[in-house]
C-alpha cells in the first residue's frame, strides 16, 4: 500500500460558537501536490474550518496534523510558521500601506531596516508568478480585484506550502481567474497543497483533484473529482429531498404588492452584489429566494428596507416608488424586514435590552405622550412568548441572554405583530429546532392567508420547495430564474444556484420576474 | 508543539451576575484603602486615625458641623450633576470628555446673567435665569462637537479635550484683563479680581436651624429623578438606549441617529453648564479654578457607576467623601496632601477596571472547552 | 540695537529651552498612539517620571541615573495602561484619565511626604552640570541663531535626537512598519503573524518612558523646587496630546510643532518686552491678551482636527484603529 503523508490532515474537528455548532466532527486531508476543493452551502462551516488552520479560531476538540506531525495552532503566527497561508475572503490589508509594505509586514528574511529594493523584490517575485502588481500603489487606491491579487501574492511570497483560498474567484474576472488557475496548477506541480473554497461547480471540476463536501457543519464525503459530475456534487451539497410535512395553502393572489425592476446594488467592498434583478411579490404568496452564501441576499434585504442605497433600478410598492425613502417611511408603508445574520444579534434587535423593549422597537413612537408604552410592550411580549413558545425567565430578560432560537422568535414575533403587508424575512429558522421551525412556517402561512406578500430568503431547499409558491434562484447577484415550487426539484435548484443552469430566459416573451399585470406601467401613465 | 498549548484562552462572557459586580466594587474600595494604609504607614501616619478623620470629614467634634456639611454639598452637587450628564453621552458611546469646558462656559454665562441682571431682578428669577444661561452656554459648546461628529465623523474625544482648554483660557482672560468693558471684575480692586455677585444672584438656601440647605442640592436630586425617568421611561431615553446598544438596529427601526446624538449631547452639555451655574451661584463669585476638576472626575464616576443613575449617586458620594475627607484630614497631617484622594481614586478605578474584565470575559482552559463540546 | 538683538535671541532661546518637554511628551505619545492606543495619561505619566527621576538623580548625583529612573518610572505607568487596556480590554479613555489622576496624586504624595528632607538641586552637581548649556562648536557662533539653538543644554539635543530616531524607527524599520500596521488594522497585522500583544506592550511602555524623560527635563528646568500647589508638568501633557494631532503623528513634524506651540507659549511671557524693544513693528503685541497665546495651541489643534475630518484625506497620520481594543475572535 502506497503510504503518502498528508500535507495537512484534520481529524474530528468540532467548533461551536455559544450554542451554535459550526463544525461537527469534520475530517479533511490534502496531499502535497494536490488541489482540494472544499464545497458546501451557506453556513456549512467551510470558512470556520479554514480559520482554525489559519489560527483565527481554535477547535474545541479534534486534532490537526501537518506533515504527519500533530500540531497546535494557537495564533496566525503559528500557522504561518507551519507553512500555512490563507487568502481571506475579507481582505486583511492595511489601507494606507503600499502593496509592497503589506507583504513586507510578515517578511521574516530581510534585515530590520526597510530598503527601497523591497519594491523591486516584490515586483519581480509577483511577476514570476504571473501577477502584475504595482508595489508602490497604496491599497486604498486599488480596485477589488487588485486587492485580491495582492492577498494571493502575499501568501505566495511567504512561501506557504499549504495554501488556502476562501472564494478567491468571486471578485476576479474570467481572465484573472484563468490566470489564477494557471498559478495554482504551477504551485501544485511544485508540490504545494492547495485548499480552495468555492461553490462554482465548473471551477471545482476544472481545478481540483478531490472534493470535500460539508453540509450544515457536518462532513459529508470526499470524492475524486475525476469520478464526479455536477449532478452528483450538487446532490452531496444539498442532500436528498427529505419529505417534510409543511402545508402550502392555496390562497387567492392579489396584484403585485412589491415589484423590483433592474435593481443593481453594490456591497460594502464596492463590488456588484445584486445585478439587474427583476422580481415581484403578490399578496397571498411566498416567494422563496435560494442562493449560496453572500449572493446578494443581505444587500437585497437591506435595500428593500431602505438601509442601503441602490445603484440603479426601481422598487415599487403598491404602485408607489420606495427608492430613496427613509427606513421609517418604508416601515410606515407596511413593509417589514427581518434578517437573521450569522451572529443572530446584528440587525433588528438591541441585544442588551429586554424582550419588552425589543417588542417596541418599531412602534415606541406611536404611544401618546412622552413615555414609552411598556404596558403594551409587555403584553405583546407575553403574547409572543406564549404563541412562539419562547423560553425565557421573564419578559424583562435582555435578548442577548436568550438562546439563539428564542432570539429569532422574538424578532419574527415582533415583525408579525406589526401587521405588515409585505414581509421580507431572511433565514428565519436559522439554527432552530424542528418544532420551532414548524411554528414559524405556520406563522408565515397564516400571514399568507391574510393576504400578506412574503419574500422568504432561505437556506434549506427542502423547506423552500414545500413552503414557497415560487422560488427565485440567485447566483452571484444574478437571477438564474424563477420556478414554481411544486414543479421544481432539488437538483434543478442546486444546479441553478451553482450557475450550471440558467432559466432566466425560459419564456421568450418576457424575462423572468416581470408580472403580467404590473403596476409599474400604470404609474408611468399617470405621470404622463 | 502539542505541549505549547496555553493554559487558558479568553472568551466573551454572555452574562454576569450583578452580585459579582457589586462584590468587585466593594473589594476595590477595600483594597484601595489597604494600599492607601500602606502608603500612609510609609509616611509615618497612623492609617486608622487618618481614615477615621477622612470618613467622618471632621464633622464630629467640630464647632460648626453644619458648615462642613454645607461645604460638602457644594462639592457634591456639581460632581453629581456632571457625572449624570456625562453618563447620558456615554450611553450613546459618545466620548464627551469636555465636561471641564462645558462647565466653565456654563459658569461664565451664569456669571454674565448674575452681573447684568442681578441688581434689577428678584432673587429667585435671577437664580433661575443664571441656570438657564449656563445650560444654554454649556449646551451650545457641546452640541458644536456633536454636530461635527455626526456630519464629518470628527473624533469627539480629542475635540472636546481641546475645547476644555479653550474654555479655560477664555475664563482666565476674563479673570486677568482689567478693562472698562469687563464687568466680571471688581472695580474697586487695583489688581484684576473677580467681583462678588450681587446678592440676588446668590443661590437660594432653606434655613433648617443653624444649617442652610443649599437649594442646588434639591435641584440636583430632582434632576437625578428626572434623568432616571427620562432614560428609563421616555421615548427619548429609549432611543438613547437603542442607539448606544446598536446603531444599526436604531437605523433599521427608522430612528434618525444623527438627530438623536445631537439632541442628547445638547442635553448632556446643557446639564453640565447648569452645574457650572449652580456652582458659581452657590459660591457667589467666579474663580479661575471654578471646575475643581469635576469634568475629569465625572468621567471616572460615570464609569465606576456603569452609567447607572443610582450607581452615580453612590459613586459621586464616595468620591466626594474621599476628596473632602482628605482635604479635612490633611489639615492635621502636613505630610499628607488633599491629592491623596486622587491616589486612592486612581487605585480604586484601576482595580474596578481590572475586575470588569472578569465580568465581561471568562478564561476557559482547553480541557474544559473540550468537555463542553462533548456534552 | 544690540539690546534688541539680545531680547530676540533670548526669546528664541527660551522657545527651545522651555518647550522641549513638550517634544518628549509628544514623541512618546506618538509612539503609543501609533500602536492604536489613545493614552490620555500623558500628564500623570510625565509627573511620575519627573519626581522619581529627579529624586533618583539627586540621590545618585548622576544625570544618567535620573534619566534612566524617569524612563522606567514612567514606563511603569505605561505597563499599567497596557495591562488594563491591552490584556484586560478596559476602556482607554477612562484608563488614561485615571493614570493622570493617579500620577498627579502620587506626585504630590511623594513630594509632600518627603517634606523637609526634599533634596535641592544645588546639592546635585551632576544634575546642574547636566542641565547647563553645551555650545556646539562652529554652529553656536552663528549670529543670534547660534545662541538660541546651538547653545542649549544636552537634554534639548537628546530630545531632538530621540524625535529623529523615533521617526526613523517608525518610517524605515520593519518593526516600525509592523507597529504602524498594528495601529491601522490589527486584524491584518495579526493575520501575517505580528504579535499584537507584544507590539502594543513594548511601544506603550517605551512611549511612556519617553514622556517620563520630558518630565525629568521639566524637573531640572524648575530647578527641582517642589511646590505643594503646582505640579512641574503644569499642563504640558495635555498640550502634548494636542501636538500629536498638530504634528500629524509624525515625530519630525513634532519638532516643528513644538517650535510653533512653544512660540505662542513663550510669546505670552515675552510679548511685553518684545513690544517694548520693537515699538514700531511689534508694539501691537502688548494689546493681544496673553491668554490667547495659551489658548492658541488648543484652538489650532481643534481646527486641524475638524479640517482633517472634513477633508477625510488619506494622508492623515491618525491610526485608523486609534482608541479601539483588539479581540481576535470578534465576529
Amino acid at each position: 500500500m502506497e503510504e503518502q503523508r498528508y500535507a495537512i490532515e484534520m481529524r474530528g474537528i468540532c467548533k461551536s460558537f455559544g450554542s451554535v455548532a459550526a463544525n461537527k466532527d469534520i475530517n479533511l486531508n490534502v496531499r502535497p501536490g494536490e488541489i482540494l476543493a472544499l464545497l458546501g452551502e451557506n453556513g456549512s462551516g467551510k470558512t470556520t474550518l479554514m480559520n482554525m488552520l489559519s489560527g483565527i479560531y481554535k477547535p474545541d476538540s479534534g486534532s490537526v496534523f501537518v506533515d504527519g506531525r500533530e500540531v497546535a495552532i494557537n495564533s496566525p503566527e503559528d500557522s504561518k510558521k507551519l507553512g500555512i497561508g490563507m487568502v481571506h475572503q475579507h481582505f486583511k490589508l492595511v489601507d494606507v500601506f503600499s502593496a509592497a509594505d503589506n507583504i513586507w509586514l510578515g517578511d521574516e528574511t530581510s534585515g530590520p531596516v526597510l530598503k527601497k529594493e523591497r519594491y523591486n523584490i516584490i515586483h519581480d517575485m509577483a511577476q514570476r508568478f504571473g501577477f502584475d502588481i504595482d508595489p508602490r500603489k497604496k491599497v486604498y487606491n486599488m480596485a477589488v480585484s487588485e486587492k485580491q491579487t495582492l492577498e494571493i501574492v502575499k501568501v505566495l511570497y511567504y512561501g506557504a506550502k499549504i495554501i488556502i483560498l476562501d472564494e478567491p474567484t468571486a471578485v476576479l474576472t474570467i481572465q484573472e481567474t484563468a490566470r489564477l488557475f494557471d498559478v495554482l496548477r504551477r504551485m501544485k506541480a511544485e508540490g504545494h497543497a492547495i485548499i480552495i473554497i468555492t461553490h462554482k461547480l465548473n471551477e471545482v471540476l476544472e481545478i481540483s483533484d478531490r472534493v470535500t463536501i460539508l453540509r450544515k457543519g457536518e462532513y459529508i464525503t470526499t470524492v475524486d473529482t475525476a469520478s464526479a459530475d455536477e449532478q452528483r456534487l450538487t446532490e452531496y451539497m444539498v442532500g436528498r429531498k427529505v419529505e417534510l410535512n409543511i402545508e402550502r395553502p392555496v390562497v387567492d393572489k392579489t396584484r403585485p404588492l412589491l415589484e423590483i425592476r433592474d435593481l443593481t446594488i453594490k456591497n460594502d467592498e464596492g463590488a456588484v452584489a445584486i445585478d439587474k434583478v427583476n422580481f415581484y411579490i403578490r399578496g397571498g404568496e411566498i416567494l422563496g429566494v435560494a442562493g449560496i452564501a453572500g449572493c446578494g441576499q443581505k444587500e437585497l434585504c437591506e435595500a428593500i428596507a431602505g438601509l442601503r442605497s441602490i445603484e440603479s433600478g426601481q422598487m415599487i410598492h403598491k404602485g408607489d416608488n420606495i427608492v430613496g425613502l427613509s427606513p421609517k417611511a418604508i416601515l410606515d408603508k407596511g413593509i417589514s424586514m427581518s434578517f437573521i445574520p450569522e451572529d443572530r444579534l446584528g440587525m433588528g434587535l438591541a441585544p442588551s435590552m429586554s424582550i419588552t423593549d425589543n417588542m417596541l422597537l418599531k412602534k415606541y413612537d406611536q404611544a401618546k405622550g412622552p413615555f414609552v408604552d411598556r404596558k403594551t410592550g409587555r403584553a405583546e411580549a407575553r403574547q409572543v412568548i406564549k404563541d412562539l413558545e419562547i423560553v425565557t425567565p421573564s419578559t424583562e430578560t435582555p435578548v442577548r441572554r436568550l438562546s439563539g432560537g428564542n432570539v429569532q422568535k422574538v424578532l419574527l414575533g415582533r415583525e408579525i405583530k406589526a401587521g405588515p403587508n409585505v414581509i421580507v424575512t431572511a433565514y428565519p429558522v436559522r439554527g432552530l429546532d424542528i418544532n420551532s421551525s414548524y411554528a414559524i412556517y405556520d406563522i408565515l402561512n397564516q400571514q399568507k392567508k391574510d393576504g400578506v406578500g412574503i419574500l422568504f430568503v432561505g437556506e434549506d431547499l427542502d423547506v423552500m420547495i414545500d413552503l414557497c409558491d415560487k422560488i427565485m434562484v440567485l447566483c452571484h447577484g444574478k437571477v438564474m430564474g424563477v420556478v414554481h415550487a411544486h414543479k421544481t426539484s432539488k437538483e434543478e435548484l442546486g444546479l441553478m444556484m451553482t450557475g450550471a443552469l440558467d432559466l432566466s430566459n425560459k419564456y421568450e416573451d418576457r424575462p423572468a420576474g416581470i408580472a403580467r399585470d404590473s403596476r409599474i406601467e400604470e404609474t408611468k401613465e399617470v405621470e404622463e | 508543539m502539542k505541549n505549547r498549548q496555553p493554559l487558558f484562552h479568553v472568551v466573551k462572557r454572555d452574562q454576569a451576575g450583578p452580585g459579582r459586580q457589586l462584590l468587585a466594587y466593594v473589594a476595590a474600595v477595600v483594597l484601595a484603602l489597604a494600599v492607601g494604609a500602606m502608603l500612609l504607614s510609609v509616611q509615618d501616619v497612623e492609617p486608622v486615625t487618618f481614615y477615621r478623620q477622612m470618613l467622618t470629614m471632621g464633622i464630629p467634634g467640630s464647632r460648626y458641623p453644619w458648615r462642613a456639611v454645607e461645604n460638602f454639598i457644594r462639592l457634591f452637587v456639581p460632581l453629581l450633576i456632571v457625572s449624570l450628564a456625562l453618563a447620558l453621552a456615554f450611553k450613546m458611546r459618545f466620548w464627551n470628555i469636555g465636561g471641564e469646558g462645558q462647565f466653565i462656559i456654563g459658569a461664565i454665562c451664569a456669571g454674565w446673567a448674575a452681573m447684568k441682571l442681578g441688581e434689577s431682578l428678584p432673587r429667585p428669577l435671577v437664580v433661575v435665569l443664571m441656570a438657564l444661561c449656563g445650560a444654554l452656554g454649556g449646551g451650545l459648546y457641546g452640541v458644536f462637537v456633536a454636530a461635527l461628529k455626526v456630519r464629518f465623523g470628527t473624533n469627539e474625544t480629542l475635540l472636546t479635550l481641546m475645547l476644555n482648554y479653550v474654555a479655560l483660557y477664555i475664563l482666565q482672560f476674563f479673570a486677568e484683563t482689567k478693562a472698562d468693558w469687563n464687568f466680571f471684575l471688581d472695580l474697586e480692586s487695583a489688581r484684576p479680581k473677580f467681583a462678588k455677585f450681587p446678592d440676588n444672584a446668590q443661590m437660594l438656601t432653606i434655613p433648617i436651624g443653624p444649617f442652610n440647605l443649599n437649594l442646588s442640592l434639591v435641584a440636583a436630586v430632582v434632576l437625578c429623578v428626572l434623568i432616571f425617568v427620562y432614560l428609563n421611561y421616555t421615548k427619548r431615553g429609549y432611543e438613547i438606549a437603542v442607539v448606544g446598544d446598536s446603531p444599526n438596529t436604531a437605523r433599521y427601526a427608522g430612528m434618525k441617529v444623527g438627530k438623536i446624538i445631537i439632541r442628547t449631547i445638547f442635553l448632556s452639555a446643557a446639564l453640565i453648564g447648569m452645574a457650572g451655574a449652580f456652582h458659581v451661584s452657590s459660591a457667589g463669585i467666579l474663580s479661575a479654578s471654578v471646575t475643581n476638576d469635576v469634568g475629569w472626575t465625572g468621567v471616572v464616576v460615570a464609569w465606576l457607576a456603569k452609567l447607572n443613575t443610582v450607581g452615580i449617586v453612590v459613586a459621586s458620594l464616595l468620591i466626594t467623601v474621599l476628596q473632602f475627607g482628605c482635604q479635612t484630614a490633611s489639615t492635621t497631617y502636613p505630610s499628607i496632601d488633599a491629592n491623596f484622594a486622587n491616589l486612592l481614586q486612581g487605585v480604586i478605578l484601576f482595580i474596578v477596571l481590572a475586575a470588569d474584565f472578569f465580568t465581561r470575559f471568562k478564561l476557559v482552559t482547553r480541557s474544559k472547552t473540550g468537555k463542553e463540546a462533548a456534552k | 540695537m544690540n539690546d534688541s538683538m539680545s531680547v530676540l535671541t533670548l526669546f528664541l532661546f527660551n522657545i527651545v529651552l522651555v518647550n522641549t518637554p513638550l517634544l518628549y511628551g509628544t514623541v512618546g505619545e506618538i509612539m503609543v498612539e501609533k500602536s492604536g492606543s489613545l493614552d490620555l495619561g500623558v500628564e500623570g505619566t510625565m509627573a511620575v517620571g519627573a519626581i522619581f527621576g529627579y529624586l533618583a538623580g539627586c540621590a545618585a548625583n548622576s544625570l544618567a541615573v535620573g534619566l534612566l529612573v524617569s524612563f522606567l518610572a514612567a514606563g511603569l505607568c505605561g505597563l499599567l495602561f497596557s495591562v488594563l487596556t491591552v490584556s484586560l480590554q478596559a476602556n482607554q479613555n477612562v484608563t488614561g484619565l485615571t493614570i493622570t489622576t493617579f500620577g498627579l496624586g502620587l506626585y504630590f504624595f511623594v513630594g509632600k511626604g518627603i517634606g523637609e528632607k526634599w533634596p535641592s538641586m544645588t546639592g546635585a552637581s551632576a544634575l546642574v552640570n547636566g542641565f547647563s548649556a553645551i555650545e556646539i562648536p562652529v554652529l553656536s557662533k552663528i549670529p543670534f541663531l547660534g545662541k538660541a539653538v546651538f547653545s542649549q543644554n544636552g537634554l534639548v539635543y537628546l530630545g531632538i535626537a530621540v524625535s529623529v530616531l523615533v521617526w526613523w524607527y517608525l518610517t524605515f524599520t520593519k518593526t516600525g512598519l509592523r507597529l504602524r500596521a498594528v495601529g491601522e488594522n490589527p486584524g491584518a497585522a495579526d493575520s501575517v503573524g505580528v504579535n499584537i500583544l507584544l507590539y502594543k506592550y513594548i511601544h506603550i511602555i517605551a512611549g511612556s518612558g519617553i514622556m517620563g524623560l520630558g518630565g525629568f527635563y521639566m524637573a531640572l528646568y524648575m530647578s527641582g523646587s517642589f511646590e505643594g500647589s503646582n505640579c512641574w508638568i503644569n499642563g504640558y501633557g495635555w498640550i502634548a496630546i494636542a501636538l500629536v494631532i498638530f504634528a500629524n503623528w509624525n515625530p519630525v513634524l513634532a519638532i516643528l510643532g513644538t517650535l510653533v506651540f512653544g512660540f505662542f507659549n513663550t510669546l505670552q511671557i515675552y510679548s511685553g518686552s518684545l513690544a517694548g524693544t520693537f515699538p514700531g513693528a511689534l508694539g501691537w503685541l502688548s494689546a493681544v491678551p496673553p491668554q490667547l497665546y495659551k489658548a492658541l495651541p488648543f484652538l489650532i489643534t481643534a481646527i486641524v482636527l475638524i479640517a482633517s475630518s472634513v477633508r477625510k484625506r488619506e494622508g492623515s497620520g491618525q491610526p485608523a484603529a486609534l482608541g479601539l481594543n483588539y479581540f481576535r475572535e470578534e465576529r
